[in-house]
């Protein structure tokens, strides 16, 4: 019952840390999720799987660096209290 | 030379400003509040260039000056103010918050009647005035934040209530309670947004629309946890799956117009996975009310 803010942040640093660590090639594209796939033709809708990249994607671009610091951050924090 | 006119017209000023105001309100009828910050301002400025033709020479000769300058420094004000107010506006977007808080006495009355009872209402379109929508005190279908907000606080404490009753009650367990609902909330809200983003429907619903409907279901929490501590546990089971059935329907009903393309919402038999999958949509953020509802409240009741 007890969930609070701070679980939340816990679990949202978890879940961003969880999208940027899928790795393009190494990971990607061997389940066919590659940068390439899932795009839909000029003028198509796009589905939800080129949503789905086209989010991950992002993630990784823009939360590179602002999730080094949160995840030293959070290290640091977390040795000192527990 | 000029100045003398600016000054009669700082002296007009009380006057001109009412007549603006008085103006502005008969010709804008969508305006959502008496906006007195502005009044002082455009009344600083109209003042001027109506100004030489109303006073006589006699009243500058006083202490032209002194006067000069608190017109300066009160130019000086308004345009800090304004700069304020625009910096503030990129992070808040309060003019759109004054939106969701334009309601009245009669509108929260029928939108509580509509919560708990929707069966009879027909037509749930949202009225718009020239592109922006009508402010929820002359449209019931318009989603406010006024409801929400007191219906989130009220939940929190009928809830120390209910524990109260039990002897369970610290004050700690307020804060818990609040923290968890609010949690919940924001929960909720992002995974409606990640949805719509995944289904890319083109939508007007902003996230503020979301919060304001998500926020809705704690009117029928409220309504089972004080049925639930007058009747007891037979009570609570029957207001809650009464207001449940009722937040289902409100809920698909208000959110069709707005997710489902335009035909679909009609009643027109729309073929294709694009409109199933926001009918599914609409479907699970409904289905999801009732969910919240009993998990946030069944521990209040015994």
């Amino acid at each position: 019952m007890a969930f609070t803010l701070y679980s939340l942040i816990q679990a949202a640093i978890l879940c961003v840390n969880a999208v940027a660590v899928l790795h393009e090639e190494r990971f990607l594209s061997k389940v066919g999720w590659g940068a390439d796939q899932g795009i839909g033709g000029f003028g198509d809708e796009p589905g939800i799987k080129s949503q789905l990249l086209n989010l991950v994607r992002s993630v990784r671009t823009v939360m590179r660096v602002p999730l080094i610091i949160v995840n030293s951050v959070c290290i640091v924090l977390l040795l000192l209290f527990g | 030379m000029d100045y003398s006119e600016a000054q009669t017209g700082f002296r007009q000023q009380p006057k001109v400003r009412m007549r603006n105001q008085a103006i502005d309100t008969a010709m804008d009828p969508s305006q959502l509040f008496e906006d007195t910050s502005t009044g002082a301002r455009s009344g600083g400025y109209r003042g001027q260039e109506t100004a030489g033709a109303g006073y006589p020479t006699q009243a500058l000769l006083s202490e032209p000056m002194s006067n000069l300058a608190m017109a300066y420094g009160s130019s000086l004000a308004s345009q800090g103010k304004e700069m304020v107010d625009k910096n503030l506006d990129r992070f808040i977007p309060i003019s759109k918050l004054k939106y969701y808080f334009a309601v009245d006495t009669v509108y929260v009355g029928k939108k509580l009647g509509l919560l708990v009872f929707p069966y009879m209402h027909q037509n749930w379109e949202v009225s718009y005035q020239q592109d922006t929508p009508v402010a929820p005190r002359f449209d019931i279908n318009a989603p406010d934040l006024y409801i929400p907000a007191m219906a989130f606080i009220t939940y929190i404490l009928v809830a120390g209530l209910a524990l109260g009753t039990q002897n369970r009650f610290t004050p700690e367990i307020l804060g818990m309670q609040a923290s968890s609902a609010l949690v919940w909330l924001i929960i909720e809200v992002l995974a409606t947004l990640l949805s719509l983003y995944l289904v890319t429907v083109n939508t007007d619903l902003t996230t503020i629309d979301l919060i304001a409907f998500s926020g809705y279901k704690y009117v029928g929490m409220i309504v089972g946890v004080v049925s639930g501590l007058l009747f007891g546990r037979t009570g609570y089971y029957l207001m809650l799956l009464w207001c449940c059935a009722s937040i289902f329907v409100f809920m698909i009903r208000t959110l069709r117009l707005k997710i489902l393309s335009e035909a679909a919402a009609e009643g027109v038999l729309v073929r294709g996975t694009k409109n199933q999958l926001r009918m599914y949509l609409t479907m699970a953020i409904a289905a999801a009310q009732p969910v919240f509802m009993y998990w946030l409240t069944f521990h209040l009741v015994r």
